[in-house]
């Protein structure tokens, strides 16, 4: 095992001297590869949607995408306005304005909806009526009384475009499902091509309607209402894609802050490190090419930057910087003593390459452990940051030796730095005597810190919840909290009933148990979930059955005669209406049922499609049926999460464990390292439990990051604690000169690290905020796993030679 | 009246029936064109069965079966259709008056022969589909030259014969709630003065709709489409299509005005 070390630590020196002599060749090769790389960064996206969350070929995302093929986009904008009085004849005249308004001016729209065009049905003796509620303008009080009676008498509106009370009314708009990006008026070529004869081609070709058209209309709708907006008439913005809107737009600035913030503090202990410009500019140049290249990497693949992976950058930063940080600071050491640069390199590079490499590798084991998980975006974290961290650690043996040939260095050192180092090092020796003379207290202690925090783990609560992120007093998350509350929901559950034949739909039998379903479903509600309101295709034969019998209310039922039923769709189909396109498909072979909900945790979705599922099991085994809508979206994302966690974990503990013992080389003391490693996550864990935080996909993400940067202290540790003791073959002075040695760069870096976290808490979103807190928090109890539990292992389990 | 175009969606093409005395800014060359589309004799007294199919984006089809009859009265069109087929919906019909008047609201009944009961349908909103197809009931409804402005763009072949493709825009917005098009391009087959293709711009949701006759026949020495097919698209994407087959077209079948009325709807055919 020595002879291999040995053997790899020559040839990282022999590595360095080649390229400190082909210096300039390799200069001028690096920026010609770095800067094709460069070229593509341009085309980087960014995709805040629920969707991103999940792989493209999910099943529960093909679901959806078949489902918004056939029945368009179930997201909606919701424009709630609680006007003083909705039936007054000045306010429906700004409704009719605005409604207008946006209609005309906001791109991408399919479908706009509000008392002024909702469809209105009604029997007026042997005439049937199919029109806008607002078709014939309400000129006297009276026909506002009139207009009043019928909008409160129709069970569709209620909660839908006003509120029960009767003191809220809305807009709903919704955008196409498919994006218009690439389609251009090549007109006269669609009119050349009839000569072939008419495919209906398949739509596996079209996007979906994209972040930046999101973006669009949501900002074209904001505009709007804007100018109309006032104390007497509130207007909230809420639905999906407004929540998406606003979580890109947090996003996009707080990632541009937390690349500056992470170069700043970078910067800062650079130079507090080292004193010299060198060596603060050298490490940030690698660091911020291996970020830019990583970025580039993303857009090559076509990877969206999305939520999750908005930690990237500052990640990389902090964590790249490492290797720069443990090369650099032996070469200066080395660079004082000889006054020789390539001398210096090559020891530096041959002293700290192996160690650097491990770490490395470690933490892209950690983070390679994602790689595989169903969450797309931490699966993309996964893949991009550990090529981010491979690039860093390429780039620094690479770079560092061949800047270095080129740039003047003195060899001085600064009185400051002394000084600094003897504080430092002052400390770091009245820790080393601490944990050498008290190992069995110190073990005790930690051990019961340890288990309180186990049980801790127990009272973990796991959690999907995009509302949540957004900061409490966000104006989107108060319209939707609002909404949810005073229009029974804003989101959507949809159940699809296929037949699978043609007219299948017309069997009154089946039209009832879908409406019992309706119902039945509407008594749903637990916690904080409930189902708001139903409907589906037999709402509208219900309207029709009551508008063919004089507006009976007690015809407000479905048929129970098929050819009725037929007849009636045929009816409603001439009536000058097709809303029908989005209940059924074309062959009445389909219906749909929507669920109204709120936005809860998606810890609560999971349940209530469980609960859904178990109804339609029960009562619909002879129809095939599925789940899907943006809620199912989420459900499948916050289970995604739950497995990917536990694969991620299993993954990263065993390739660490692996990595731990080869390493070391022997099996036991490769084993016990891990205890030092193992300690600081299982703490983080259990803060989360005790104080009870969300377990998302971000807090999920914390423990894999932070044992691949746990393990660096402990390799660092153990690398030079095994070649003290076996110098001297006395564990206690070994653990004093592992710390004044590399305890120093263990110090730096972990305040780099966790500096580079802690910069997450300036973030807008609330889930980054906790992100960036655990991960620091874990960070620093890794560096004192190492100064501490290490230590005191290593004393109590080495026996001091003569 | 050719109650043929009438369904198939020309007939907003073919029957304008004011002629104008003057325009502005457009063009006369293609007024004169439309003037003569319009003139073209398209024959009374018709009978005819109707195959309507309906194939949706994923290339599901349906079929409708229907018998037609048409009548003019003055410069108002009558007209009574029986569905014939899918079997749920066998003998439920449909009865229109449309009138010339552009002022007033056309008429129009349906039977359901479930209910056993007669609806008058009143919509004055006319870019609707009809029956579930590409056709909007502005297609079948005659609407006035004076509503639109002509410009000739260019002269083409159709299937070998010389026709000029003339653009046809609303003069106003309510033109185009109304019909639902924001504007259409018209390719008029020279020697017989036949819109046989047509383009129409729907005014919302970026589609377009392609109308192409793709068989012509002479029937008592009256030109009609016997097969028209229409495709909604967006961009390149064909979102849906519906195909018209005409059999049996006859003309001057001498029919009784007293077969257009709700009482002999309500007998079946």
């Amino acid at each position: 095992m020595n002879n291999i070390r040995n053997r790899i630590e020559h040839q990282f020196a022999a590595f360095a001297r080649k390229i400190y002599h082909h210096r300039f060749k390799t200069i001028f090769l690096m920026l010609i590869a770095i800067g094709a790389l460069l070229s593509q960064l341009p085309t980087i996206k960014i995709d805040t949607s629920t969707e991103a969350f999940l792989h493209k070929n999910d099943p529960a995302l093909l679901t959806y995408n078949d489902f918004r093929d056939q029945f368009g986009r179930d997201e909606v904008v919701i424009v709630a306005l609680k006007p003083q009085q909705v039936f007054d004849a000045i306010f429906l005249k700004t409704l009719a304005k605005l409604h207008t308004e946006l209609e005309e001016n906001v791109p991408y729209i399919d479908d706009i909806t509000s008392l002024v065009n909702a469809r209105n049905t009604r029997g007026e003796e042997d005439l049937l009526i199919v029109e806008d509620l607002l078709e014939n303008w309400p000129e006297t009080e009276d026909q506002i009384q009139e207009i009043k009676q019928r909008a409160l008498s129709n069970p569709m509106y209620e909660n839908m475009l006003i509120s029960k009370d009767g003191t809220f009314t809305t807009i709903i708009i919704r955008t196409q499902s498919h994006s218009s990006m690439g389609l251009e008026d090549e007109i006269m070529d669609g009119f050349e091509d009839f000569d072939d004869t008419i495919e209906v081609s398949a739509d596996t070709e079209r996007k979906y309607l994209t972040d930046e058209e999101n973006t669009e209309v949501v900002l074209a709708i904001e505009k709007i209402v804007e100018k109309y907006r006032s104390p007497d008439l509130p207007i909230y913005l809420a639905g999906s894609p407004a929540v998406v809107h606003f979580l890109k737009q947090a996003m996009m600035s707080d990632m541009q802050k937390f690349m500056l913030l992470a170069v700043l503090a970078v910067a800062i202990l650079l130079y507090v490190m080292f004193r010299r410009v060198t060596g603060v500019i050298l490490p940030l140049v690698i660091v911020i090419l291996s970020l830019l290249s990583t970025i580039s990497l993303m857009a090559i693949s076509g990877v969206p930057i999305k939520v999750p992976t908005q930690i990237l950058p500052s990640f990389i930063l902090a964590v790249g910087v490492g290797s720069s940080v443990h090369i650099l600071a032996i070469f200066f050491h080395r660079l004082r003593k000889t006054k020789n640069k390539e001398e210096s390199i090559v020891y530096a590079l041959g002293h700290s390459g192996l160690a650097v490499m491990m770490t490395n590798l470690t933490t892209a084991a950690g983070l390679m452990s994602f790689s595989n998980a169903d969450v797309a975006p931490v699966a993309e974290i996964g893949i991009f940051a550990s090529a981010g961290i491979t690039l860093a650690f390429i780039y620094t043996i690479v770079l560092l030796p061949a800047l270095i040939a080129v740039i003047p260095l003195s060899s001085k050192k600064t009185e400051t730095l002394r000084k600094n180092n003897r504080i430092m090092d002052s400390v770091l020796e009245s820790i080393g005597r601490f944990s050498t003379t008290h190992p069995k207290k110190i073990l005790f202690v930690s051990f019961g810190i340890i288990a309180i925090a186990f049980v801790g783990m127990f009272s973990i609560r796991f959690s999907h919840y995009p509302l949540k992120w957004l900061p409490e007093t966000n104006t989107v998350r108060v319209a939707t909290e609002k909404i949810d509350k005073e229009l029974n929901g804003s989101m959507s559950m949809e159940i699809l009933f296929k037949t699978d034949r043609e007219n299948g739909l017309y069997k009154p039998e089946l039209l009832n148990r879908i409406e019992t379903a309706g119902v039945d479903f509407e008594k749903i509600s637990f916690k904080e979930i409930f189902i708001g309101k139903t409907w589906s295709v037999t709402t509208i034969l219900k309207e029709i059955n009551q508008a063919l019998n004089e507006n009976d209310p007690d015809a407000y039922t479905i048929p129970q005669n098929k050819p009725l039923v037929a007849q009636e769709f045929l009816l409603f189909e001439n009536s000058g209406s097709d809303d029908l396109e989005d209940f059924v498909d074309s062959q009445f072979s389909m219906a749909r049922l929507t669920l109204k909900v709120p936005f809860v945790d998606g810890i609560l979705y999971d349940p209530l499609e469980e609960k859904i599922t178990a109804y339609l099991n029960k009562n619909f085994h002879d129809v095939d049926f599925q789940i899907t809508g943006l809620v199912a979206l989420i459900a499948k994302t916050f289970n995604n999460t739950i497995t990917s966690m536990a694969e991620s974990y299993l993954i990263a503990l065993c390739i660490i464990t692996l990595l731990m013992v080869i390493l070391i080389g022997r099996i036991k003391i490769g084993l016990l390292s891990m205890i030092p490693n193992l300690a600081p996550i299982i703490l983080m864990l259990g803060v989360i439990g005790w104080f009870g935080f969300p377990m998302d996909l971000f807090t999920m993400m914390i423990a894999s990051i932070a044992i691949g940067l746990a393990v660096d202290d402990t390799i660092h540790f153990m690398h030079n604690f095994r070649r003290y003791y076996d110098q001297s073959g006395d564990p206690k002075k070994a653990v004093f000169e592992t710390l004044h040695s590399t305890g120093r760069a263990m110090l730096v870096t972990t305040i780099v690290l966790s500096i580079g976290f802690f910069i997450y808490m300036f973030a807008s979103m609330q889930n980054i905020i906790r992100f960036g807190f655990l991960t620091g928090f874990t960070i620093i109890m890794a560096l004192a796993s190492d100064y501490f539990i290490a230590p005191a292992l290593m004393v109590l389990v080495n026996k001091k030679r003569a | 009246m050719n109650i043929i175009f009438r369904f198939i969606g020309l007939t907003l093409l073919i029957t304008f029936l004011i002629p104008v005395s003057f325009a502005i800014a457009e063009d006369e060359k293609a007024r004169e064109i439309m003037q003569n589309v319009d003139d073209r004799d398209d024959g009374d007294n018709q009978t005819s069965n109707m195959l309507m199919t309906l194939i949706d984006k994923h290339n599901k089809e349906r079929i409708r079966k229907l018998s037609l009859f048409s009548k003019d009265k003055g410069e108002d069109t009558l007209r009574l259709m029986f569905f014939i087929h899918p079997a749920d919906v066998k003998d439920t019909s449909f009865l229109t008056y449309d009138y010339d008047d552009p002022d007033k609201d056309d008429d129009q009944w349906l039977y359901l022969p479930a209910l056993k009961k007669t609806k008058r349908i009143a919509s004055s909103d006319k870019s609707d589909s009809f029956m579930g197809s590409d056709l909007n009931y502005s297609d079948m409804t005659s609407r006035n030259l004076e509503d639109y402005d002509f410009f000739l763009k260019k002269e083409i072949q159709v299937r070998g014969k010389d026709a000029w493709v003339v653009e046809s825009i609303p003069r106003s917005k309510d033109i185009i709630d109304e019909t639902g098009y924001s504007k259409s391009l018209l390719i008029v087959q020279k020697d017989i003065y036949f819109v046989v293709r047509a383009v129409n711009w729907e005014k919302t949701g970026g589609y377009v709709k392609y109308m192409d006759v793709v068989t012509l026949e002479q029937i008592d020495g009256i030109w009609v489409g016997t097969e028209m097919h229409v495709a909604k698209k967006k961009g390149k994407q064909t979102v849906h299509k519906t195909i018209l087959k005409f059999n049996n077209v006859k003309f001057n079948q001498g029919l009784e005005e007293d077969l257009f009325t709700v009482r002999r709807m309500e007998k079946g055919l």
